[in-house]
């Protein structure tokens, strides 16, 4: 695989994955903008606006038809929190060409202009979106907001991180809030769309069996020449900034407790955070995990029991589903496990298998186009400049001296319970 | 090996069926760093009512047994876990369990062919003793109330609650805790012995791999087999008809969730299936897909949002179509997809929309030769039902407006639906 990135306008910036493992090409677009409480509604009700109609292809009918035409190529949209910063990702996905009954066919170049289009020629009536598009989706992302709590696991580890990102930008839903829906109409989250696409940051992608030409496609392409030059406005670094919160205990309807503890890990630096990823394999990140160990296969208390680590901001957070009467136990035995990781409790075997397990995923970035991107992307955002193999290295080089000295550091931030 | 290419995607698989019975597939991907193997065994949870080979009389097992039984194949004798040994080599190592299969599967970049060891290994040597079966009882148990806060579980399982009136499809595939509760290592051994049989099982392998110098490291690593003679399973009569046509279940969820279901008359020739599946896809897509008419009124009217989703689900004795989604006329929802169908059925399939379709189908069956999981995942499941996966391809061409006439005659009948609706 080859990546080159340019930039085609000031704040504007063009990735070509260049690879022929795959039957499909895929592209990619991502608006950043900063994470806002007075923003955040308006610029995920823009992503569900613009996917409703262009002014090339004016209803959603018309777009789907236009995709089933090629060859099924599939158009998604969705919201992301990265760090302190809105992620709007639209993405196409296409069959290459050579994989296709005739072969006169150019689907990439079409798929290329329909997203484009979608995304920078919106339909526009009367200097607004169109109403009938904006009062819909109003009501479809009220009822994607309430409907957060349908999936009840999520939902616990969202609330543990609203509790620790009290008032601040990491705190925000990323769909926004029903109760700003009310002042949004098409006149003024039109106006929002234009500040949005004025000043976020841009990045373009393309992965697959793709030649020169097609970054002159999308540099000449008329939305994107429309496009002027921008200083992006983005939180480039993201702020260290929890509020410790204890313990939380909520109830709902659920037969099972969903426990989840929110961690601050400390880092002192960027290169300090491949030690983290070790500590959190170690921690809660396999199956030969302490949590996961200690908390399910000793004591049975669970069937989930992990933890993930969110490098952005620098948490982690440890889930488990338990019967709501072993909530005492199970976050003992969790307790338990960061003093044994603080104690130095763990093995120099456990860290050369906690290497390997994610040396391993780091090979197959470039086996699957979407994680490549996300790769490619985070490098981006962070400012990160480690190829693949610059970053195997370093995994390689944590030594469980290391992974003690990121123990000592981690503390329990938010306890949060979801119980009946 | 059997050479059986596929020029539209430009793959190949290499196909062997060994003197004891297993069959073996690989399908290389050159380039793919990521190799991955699934060994399964055609045995799932439907499977409840069967002789033990030898025995003559029939056997009852609990429901869930299958996927207990899957849990525990990773103890061995020596005390270790099978999972922690393979996580400890750095591979992705896993197991399920459906209605029809149970597999054991794990993916790499480095120690494929010692965690091909473990695998192999794991698989071929079960280790149950009471102490063990008795431990997982807890673990599973809080899987089980996992699956009972998920309401989109719940809606399906109810969907199969008044589609079937015996089939075991309609039963829970990890089973109740009131149902795990009366396993035991003899009645494991008893599903192993029987079923866990290399004649009942295959290996598919995707990545980056000649093919024949895969066979010979899968041979070396096969213990010797007794060929058992057939397995003989029971299942009890299912009716035609549904059960009822409403069920309502009280969960705490943002608005109503549903699922319509169809019972379909199954079928076990496996080129009708492949052909009926692929028509099936192509009506859903007709009736209820992004670019049709009614999910163009049901968005606008507000009354879904979001996508609707639609599926076949399918083996040789039990067929359905599931139609899901969350809105809050649930009700509504399906007399308009009744509307629908019968509207179809009247004017007739535009031979303009079925081209359109036909072509989105044909571009999502060709990405599916991206990633080597699925791949292998893929051929495996349809092996198990006589399929060879390519014929997808193969049959779209065979499918035209008279032929999806005739399957939305047959199987969309309005006598044959249900709903299931989760809410508050």
């Amino acid at each position: 695989m080859n990546y080159t990135k340019k930039e085609i306008k000031k704040g504007i910036k063009l990735h070509i994955l260049n690879t022929d493992k795959f039957k499909t090409n895929l592209v990619a677009i991502f608006l950043t903008t900063k994470l806002e409480r007075e923003t955040v509604t308006a610029n995920a009700l823009i992503s569900a606006v613009l996917r409703r109609g262009s002014n090339t292809l004016k209803t959603q009918e018309e777009i789907s038809k236009q995709l089933e035409e090629l060859y099924g190529a599939s158009f998604d949209c969705g919201i992301d929190k990265t760090g302190d910063n809105q992620v709007l990702k639209f993405y196409i996905e296409t069959v290459n060409d050579t994989f296709l009954p005739q072969t006169n066919e150019t689907i990439l170049k079409k798929a290329i202009e329909n997203i484009l289009d979608i995304i920078l020629n919106p339909l526009i009536e009367d200097n607004g979106f169109k109403k009938e598009y904006v009062e819909q989706e109003k009501n479809n992302m009220k009822q994607r907001i309430e409907g957060r709590v349908d999936n009840k696991r999520r939902y616990a580890l969202d609330r543990c991180i609203e509790e620790m990102y009290q008032g601040k930008p990491f705190g925000l839903y990323r769909f926004g809030y029903v109760e700003d829906l009310k002042d949004i109409n098409e006149k003024n989250l039109y106006e929002r769309y234009k500040q949005l696409i004025e000043q976020c940051k841009i990045d373009i992608f393309v992965s697959g069996n793709v030649n020169e030409e097609v970054a002159n496609i999308i540099a000449e392409n008329q939305n994107i020449t429309n496009l002027e030059e921008r200083e992006p406005i983005y939180n480039q670094e993201s702020e260290k900034n929890t509020v410790k919160q204890g313990e939380k205990i909520e109830t709902m309807d659920v037969m099972q407790g969903k426990l989840v503890v929110g961690l601050d890990v400390n880092s002192q630096s960027e290169d300090e955070k491949y030690n983290v990823m070790i500590y959190n394999t170690i921690l809660g990140g396999s199956a030969n995990s302490k949590i996961f160990q200690n908390v399910r296969e000793k004591a049975n208390l669970a069937y989930e029991a992990s933890s993930r680590y969110f490098k952005y901001k620098d948490n982690i957070f440890i889930n488990c589903g338990i019967e709501i009467s072993n909530y005492e136990k199970a976050l003992n035995l969790i307790k338990k496990q960061l003093e044994d990781m603080k104690n130095g409790n763990f093995t120099e075997e456990e860290v050369e298998n906690a290497k390997k397990a994610i040396i391993s995923s780091i090979k197959t970035i470039d086996d699957e186009q979407d994680t490549s991107i996300t790769y490619y992307f985070g490098q981006e955002m962070s400012g990160n400049q480690k190829s693949v193999d610059e970053y195997i290295e370093r995994i390689g080089k944590v030594t469980k001296d290391d992974v003690e000295q990121v123990a000592h550091k981690v503390e329990i931030n938010t306890i949060y319970f979801l119980r009946n | 090996m059997q050479v059986i290419e596929n020029s539209k995607v430009k793959e190949t698989l290499y196909l062997e069926k060994l003197e004891n019975g297993l069959t073996v597939m690989v399908i290389p991907k050159k380039g793919m760093k990521k190799k991955y193997m699934i060994w399964g065994t055609n045995y799932g949870s439907n499977e409840n009512v069967f002789i033990v080979p030898g025995e003559n009389t029939k056997t009852e097992v609990p429901n869930g047994i299958a996927h207990f039984l899957e849990h525990k194949l990773f103890e061995q004798e020596n005390g270790t876990n099978s999972l922690d040994t393979l996580t400890a080599l750095g591979v992705d190592a896993n197991a399920f369990t459906t209605n029809d299969m149970t597999a054991y599967l794990f993916g790499c970049t480095d120690n494929f062919y010692p965690a091909m060891d473990e695998l192999m290994d794991y698989v071929q040597n079960p280790y149950f003793t009471d102490e063990n079966v008795e431990k997982e009882k807890g673990i599973i148990g809080q899987e089980i109330m996992m699956y009972d806060d998920s309401p989109d579980w719940k809606v399906y399982l109810n969907t199969m609650q008044i589609l079937y009136h015996n089939h075991p499809v309609k039963i829970d595939v990890v089973g109740t805790i009131d149902s795990i509760s009366k396993i035991d290592k003899e009645i494991l051994y008893k599903c192993y012995h029987t079923f866990y049989n290399l004649s009942n099982m295959a290996i598919a392998v995707c990545g980056d791999f000649e093919p024949e110098k895969m066979l010979e490291e899968i041979k070396k690593r096969l213990k010797e087999n007794k060929v058992e003679g057939n397995i003989q399973t029971f299942y009890p009569e299912e009716p035609d008809t549904i059960v009822k046509e409403k069920i309502e279940q009280k969960m705490e969820v943002s608005r109503p969730m549903y699922t319509i279901g169809i019972k379909v008359k199954p079928t076990d020739n496996p080129e009708e299936m492949v052909k009926r599946d692929i028509a099936i896809q192509i009506l859903l897509e007709l009736l209820v897909g992004k670019s049709s008419r009614l999910y163009k009124e049901l968005y606008n009217k507000g009354i879904v949002f979001g996508g609707i989703g639609a599926n076949y689900e399918f083996s040789e004795n039990y067929a359905h179509v599931l139609i899901s989604g969350q809105s809050n006329e649930p009700e509504q929802v399906y007399s308009k997809v009744k509307e629908e169908i019968n509207r179809q059925k009247q004017e007739g399939i535009s031979e303009a929309d079925f081209q359109r379709i036909k072509k989105k189908l044909y571009g999502e069956y060709v990405k599916d030769y991206d990633d080597v999981e699925s791949i292998a995942n893929m051929f495996l499941a349809n092996y198990f039902m006589g399929i060879n996966s390519f014929e997808y391809l193969n049959q779209i061409d065979a499918i035209d407006v008279e032929y999806l006439t005739q399957v939305l005659n047959d199987v969309f009948k309005e006598e044959k639906m249900v709903i299931s609706i989760v809410k508050n």
